[in-house]
């Protein structure tokens, strides 16, 4: 800032963040990966537009059969396109990026362990997610069922690839949590889901009348489009960027 | 505005002070060593000196009080002037927008009938009083007994499995009718919103509709000039007795028999007896043969339902032990009349769920009709019409109808303005096809409605239209020849009905130019204000409390005051120039001819107002310009700032939707997460690992205490059935449940405990705090819940067979009237007294002497806390028993955002008092209120006083109502001042950037209340939704601003004179 003032010492340390320590988690850079990562978006929304109807009408049964079918799609995705915390793939592809062309990756069979822990990992979340749509306003008592589904989405889309991604690695996750990573297909998927929900309740209280206002069914389509909104635009246009660079300094004032 | 002037802000700055001061304290040290020698020639240097310097430094505070004081004045003056700008913007228009109605002076006469005689007056009418002047006569006498806030269904039976306390205990209406249909008849009798006694008596009288700009008049109570049917009775030398409601004599002076006439206060809600008692003791004398002549129309006028309603809600034994009186009462009124007297028995209007009204919902609109005659007379006009309505959707008449009923019963004239036609009932002859009659007496209606048609249209300048299925051509096919009586009757009930809704629309006719001179005049004052709380680009908030910095420049301070005479404050004269600019001579040069000329041209005041405001706010806003603040300058620059703009503006947009007004409640909570999120995420970028800590546990508080408060609801007619209440008792109550009385007491035991923990981290549980909060403002809380524990007491009759009612009433006022002594008297002293919340511990080491300061860091938060603290202590007091848990809540999160605040150093930003805002509107919910005019608890103004006393009643209703605002508005200098030492500067300038912040809110809110109001004035939901939500919008501006004022400044300002009275002035 142009008139940085005498803070207190914390402030201008916070300035100094040990930018370095965290990276961007880079896509695979072949075609597999960038077919499936597309692909993947052009999936989900499908689906959730071909089961819209279902969704409206029947909500728990419908998020509940989803639920499978996502986490699919899901493990394929990170798999098949995102390097598991801690491997090697992650450290190459990182050294690499700048470089030439590197042989093409394939996934190992370490990958999917990983990406089923994170799984758990990330169904562990569910109660946290599920406390934080309370937190928001969502029935407590009644409609547990809809609420714990559609934490239970949130949890695969937003949460699963930042664990699969950076593991149980406290300083990364703490980063991601505090939006001071850069942007990468696994934050954006995460904060996409975030604004997407967010954006998703507003249409409830109307009164429309219309069966679609029920909840959840705004929520889910919102953070189903923001998830995957999200996760392409960082992954493709603002990848590396820093929601904290400019803005973590501004933030802090 | 703090720091423009080079302070000494930035490290360099700092550097250039410690060599200065290194300097000086070389300098001093010589001086000292000079001293000693010179002590030892014998000379006493040394004291002397010190004492010059005490005396400069008492000189210099001294000038920098009278600086401060200066500046605080100037400031108060600016927010004076704010207060003008708001009541200017909202006055202007709501004159535009609550409707008014041209009221006619015109009277009928009983010589001349609307009709000409010859052609279609019926047969008997003798144009005389004895006779029935446009009608024969059918009643001697009549007795009107009003049961006040009588609703219809608590007139018609229930089936026992489903009945509430209010079902069933009036049968004798209902079994009269069904059992003489030719003696009696019972129909739901629709009320013309608002539902306030005051507006349904005039409805009542002249049959006409009321206008929203008379509701105000409710507490007031102007005498009515309008033709009505107590002026006609009295005209025609008829006599009148009243009984009971003393509404009646404000609108009707003179009009009753003095010695026979009894009225009693209306507004004291908490006696459900004395106006009942009184009614029945003094009616049966009155009705004895041997008082004929004494009175023509008899009214009773009962206030007992409608006071149980207030008070308990419908559903309590209370409400049936009322009813099952009235039905009583009826029974032997109804005995003791003769032949020829017309008994009437009518509700004004309705009551909601809680028992209480004022709006248009169909509960509070649907009140009952029932008349009696011991002679045959009544008919029906079709036999399914022999049992009353099941309910009141069923075959309602207008409460104005009763007007001509009556008038043609008695033989009076039909009064001029009368919109009403005859109920048919009472016409249609004991076989019900006396369509003749019918037919005569609905011409004489509608001619008279036609004849106040033509009036009021040549009075008001308005063209009729002739096109089909207006009145004009309806009345033309109504006089059409050769119609069947039958047929001539249904047309012109046509006519009827189809004018009262031309006069619907037409009395919801707007002064669209006031309205828009209202909206610009809000809108100008609110750039004004947005400019003022913007920061220009080199200003920050400094947020140095470096003792030792401190100490160091004072120093300086002191060796060069000799030198330099005058230090000026940077922003001494910032305010003198905003306010002072409005008294500049070119301004009022341009101000007064303009008025000059406006009052010589007898022009319409509004203009002239809306033009003055507005030019002097452009003063204002040039004035503004010229210090830096600019428009651009108000701009969000960060994340923070978005937010704040985010919530501002998407609350006050939604306010055009009637879904997002309704679900106001739900969306605060909603804010309210958002941001904790927001500051969750912050926290986590926080470098020290304590602090980071800190800031997330209280983000994670903050957001689980709002989910939590959003428990105590009290869910409006519209929100259903998608919400519960659970502020009373059940949906049909406005008491307390026993359970809700732990809640009090646990406010009781753990918010002195709350409070402490957050004074603890900073050590400022110092000087009075351990008194104050640990036994005074303990003691209020428990004084509170005790009062709450006898009123439920008192409710409940739990102790009925020990202690009389009375005693229990008086032990809970003057209880309450200590709690209110103490928090509001003792505790505003004792805030204007108290010592800084500190501690001095001197412990000796090696060194020498060493002083501790506890409490130095938060000197000047902590205590500031006790402020609201002791509002607080006040709200909690007034607030039912839910409602003192949500605004202990509401504390708790406050402190809660002024630690994120803090740790997040958001102090400079808007955030924190936008959400102080949100947190204020969301608490307004949480204790129990709704954007309705029903929810205003008014049963509070009994809290501490056994009757009405004016200003007093109002002012508790008032703290009652808008607690969680001024409690939001008393802590916006909090979230400035938390964890503030004495010595930072630039207070009084930043909480009044803090105060436009958060006053800004509410006039962004008020502003599109009024803008959405305004444009949506043909909405179906006006007056249900969008009107209440800018009537409260324009007062929460006007009490912010007062209490902005009167609380917020008055308070820092007395805090800022105490601390720095100990710690020396800083600037």
């Amino acid at each position: 800032m142009s008139s940085a003032l005498a803070r207190g010492p914390s402030a201008q340390a916070t300035e100094s963040k040990p930018k370095a320590a965290i990276s961007a988690v880079p896509t695979f850079d072949n075609a597999l990966a960038k077919g499936v990562s597309f692909g993947r978006v052009a999936v989900l929304l499908g689906l959730l537009a071909a089961r819209f109807e279902h969704l409206v009408a029947q909500p728990v049964l419908t998020l509940q059969s989803a639920l499978p079918v996502v986490a699919v799609i899901q493990v394929a995705y990170v798999v098949l396109c995102l390097p598991a915390a801690g491997s090697q793939q992650a450290k190459a592809a990182k050294k690499t990026r700048p470089g030439e062309k590197k042989k093409p990756e394939t996934a190992g069979t370490s990958s999917v362990v990983t990406a089923i822990l994170a799984l758990i990992l990330a169904a562990i979340s569910t109660p946290v997610v599920h406390a934080l749509f309370i937190l928001f306003g969502a029935p407590f008592i009644d409609h547990v069922p809809h609420t714990f589904l559609c934490a239970a989405h949130f949890s695969l889309l937003g949460v699963f690839p930042v664990i699969y991604a950076r593991g149980l690695d406290s300083q990364a996750l703490v980063a991601v949590a505090g939006l001071t990573a850069p942007l990468d297909e696994t934050l954006g998927g995460l904060l996409g889901a975030v604004l997407g929900a967010w954006l998703g309740a507003v249409p409830i209280p109307l009164d429309w009348d219309r069966d679609w206002q029920r909840w959840p069914v705004t929520v889910v389509c919102g953070l189903y489009a923001g998830s995957c909104l999200g996760s392409w635009l960082s992954g493709v246009v603002f990848y590396g960027k820093r929601l904290g660079g400019a803005a973590s300094t501004t933030k802090e004032e | 505005m703090p720091q423009r002037s080079p302070k000494p802000a930035d490290g360099l700055d700092y550097r250039a002070i410690a060599k200065q001061f290194a300097k000086a304290k070389a300098a001093r040290e010589a001086r000292e060593a000079r001293d000693a020698e010179a002590i030892e020639k014998g000379l006493p240097t040394e004291k002397e000196q010190t004492e010059i310097l005490e005396r400069q430094r008492e000189r210099l505070n001294a000038r920098r009080k009278r600086a401060y004081e200066r500046r605080w004045w100037w400031t108060a003056a600016f927010w004076a002037w704010l207060l003008a700008v708001h009541g200017v913007g909202i006055w202007l228009f709501a004159s535009g927008f609550l409707l008014t109605r041209l009221v006619l002076e015109d009277k009928s006469s009983c010589a001349a009938p609307p009709v000409e005689a010859s052609s279609s007056l019926s047969s008997g009418a003798t144009l005389d009083v004895a006779g029935g002047c446009w009608h024969p006569r059918q009643f001697d006498r009549a007795v009107v007994i009003l049961i006040d806030a009588l609703r219809y269904d608590f007139t018609v039976p229930e089936d026992p499995a489903t009945a509430h306390a209010f079902h069933n205990a009036l049968p004798f209406l209902y079994d009269t009718a069904v059992e003489a249909p030719q003696n009696a008849f019972l129909r739901p009798f629709i009320a013309d919103p608002p539902t306030t006694t005051l507006q349904r008596l005039k409805g009542l009288t002249t049959g006409t509709l009321p206008t929203f700009i008379d509701a105000g008049s409710n507490f007031a109570g102007t005498a009515i000039d309008e033709d009505n049917l107590l002026m006609q009775l009295r005209d025609a030398g008829k006599k009148i007795a009243h009984l009971g409601d003393d509404t009646w004599w404000s609108l009707f002076p003179d009009h009753f028999e003095a010695n026979i006439s009894k009225a009693y206060d209306s507004f004291n809600v908490w006696d459900l007896h004395t106006v009942d008692n009184g009614v029945i003791d003094n009616i049966f004398p009155l009705l004895e043969t041997s008082r004929d002549g004494q009175w023509d129309l008899l009214i009773g006028h009962c206030l007992g339902v409608d006071h149980a309603g207030h008070r308990y809600g419908p559903d309590h034994a209370a409400m049936t032990a009322k009813l099952q009186q009235m039905n009583e009462f009826i029974t032997k009124v109804a005995a003791s009349i003769d032949d020829d007297t017309l008994l009437i028995v009518m509700g004004d209007h309705g009551m909601d769920g809680k028992g209480d009204h004022g709006g248009e919902s169909d509960d509070e609109v649907e009140a009952a009709l029932w008349m009696y005659s011991k002679r045959p007379l009544f008919g029906r006009t079709s036999p399914e019409f022999a049992v009353p309505p099941a309910n009141a959707k069923i075959r309602p008449v207008n409460q104005i109808d009763l007007v001509p009923t009556l008038a043609l019963l008695l033989g009076i004239p039909i009064p001029f303005n009368n919109l009403g036609k005859p109920i048919e009932e009472a016409f249609a002859g004991r076989k019900g096809n006396d369509w003749a009659n019918l037919a005569a007496v609905s011409r004489l209606a509608a001619a008279g409605i036609e004849r106040y048609r033509q009036s009021y249209f040549k009075a008001r300048g308005i063209s009729q239209t002739e096109e089909p299925g207006s009145p004009a051509a309806l009345w033309t096919l109504a006089n059409a020849a050769g119609l069947s009586d039958k047929d001539a009757y249904h047309a012109l009930t046509a006519f009827e009905m189809e004018t009262l809704q031309v006069y619907k629309r037409l009395w919801a006719r707007f002064d669209v130019p006031r309205m828009v001179a209202g909206v610009f005049v809000t809108a100008v004052g609110l750039v004004m204000l947005v400019m003022y709380a913007s920061r220009p680009a080199d200003d920050e908030f400094v947020v140095a409390n470096d003792a030792e910095l401190d100490y160091a420049e004072r120093r300086l301070e002191l060796m060069n005051l000799k030198h330099e005479d005058e230090e000026v404050h940077p922003d001494q004269h910032f305010h003198q120039k905003l306010v002072g600019g409005l008294a500049d001579a070119r301004v009022l040069f341009v101000v007064g001819v303009l008025i000059a000329v406006g009052l010589y041209r007898k022009q319409p005041l509004d203009g002239l107002a809306a033009l003055v405001v507005t030019l002097l706010i452009t003063g204002v806003i040039s004035a503004l310009s010229t210090s830096g603040k600019t428009l651009l300058n108000a701009l969000p620059r960060t994340f923070w700032g978005w937010l704040s703009v985010l919530l501002t503006l998407s609350h006050s947009i939604g306010f055009a939707s009637n879904s997002y007004t309704i679900w106001e409640d739900s969306i605060l909570l909603f804010f309210i997460a958002t941001f904790g999120l927001a500051a969750l995420v912050s926290s986590l970028r926080i470098e020290s690992k304590v602090d980071r800590t800190m800031a997330i546990y209280h983000a994670v508080t903050f957001i689980v205490i709002g989910r939590l408060a959003s428990y105590s609801k009290l869910c409006r007619e519209e929100q259903m059935p998608y919400c519960t209440s659970t502020y009373y008792a059940s949906v049909t109550s406005s008491t307390s449940a026993p359970w809700q009385l732990v809640i009090p007491f646990a406010v009781f035991i753990v918010l002195p405990d709350v409070i402490r923990a957050f004074l603890m981290p900073s050590k400022s549980y110092e000087g009075l705090a351990p008194t104050w909060i640990g036994y005074f403002f303990r003691g209020g809380l428990f004084l509170s819940a005790l009062y709450w524990t006898i009123d439920a007491a008192s409710n409940g009759g739990w102790l009925a067979d020990k202690v009389s009612e009375g005693t229990l009433k008086s032990a809970g006022v003057y209880l309450a009237q200590v709690v209110l002594a103490l928090s509001l008297i003792a505790g505003s002293t004792s805030f204007a007294w108290a010592p800084p919340n500190i501690s001095i511990l001197s412990t000796s080491a090696k060194s020498g002497q060493l002083v501790t300061i506890l409490g130095y860091g938060n000197a000047m938060g902590a205590r500031y806390l006790f402020l609201p603290l002791n509002l607080l202590a006040a709200c909690i007091l007034v607030t039912k028993p839910m409602g003192s848990g949500a605004l202990a809540l509401m504390m708790w999160q406050v402190l809660c955002l002024a630690e994120i605040v803090d740790l997040n150093q958001l102090r400079g930003e808007a955030i924190g008092p936008v959400m102080l805002a949100v947190l204020g509107n969301f608490y307004f919910f949480k204790t129990g209120h709704q954007a309705v005019l029903s929810s205003i608890q008014w049963d509070s103004a009994f809290i501490p006083l056994f009757s009405i006393r004016y200003p007093w009643s109002p002012l508790v209703v008032a703290l009652n109502t808008f607690a969680g605002q001024i409690l939001a508005a008393a802590c916006v200098p909090l979230l400035v001042l938390w964890k503030v030492g004495p010595k930072q500067r630039g207070l009084l300038e930043t909480t009044a950037r803090a105060l436009a912040v958060f006053v800004a809110y509410f006039a962004v809110e008020a502003l599109a209340t009024m803008s959405w109001a305004g444009w949506l004035r043909r909405h179906l939901m006006l007056y249900r939704v969008f009107c209440p939500r800018f009537m409260l919008a324009a007062l929460v501006l006007v009490v912010m601003d007062l209490v902005g004022v009167l609380v917020a400044l008055v308070g820092l300002r007395s805090n800022t004179l105490a601390v720095c009275e100990v710690f020396g002035w800083a600037e």
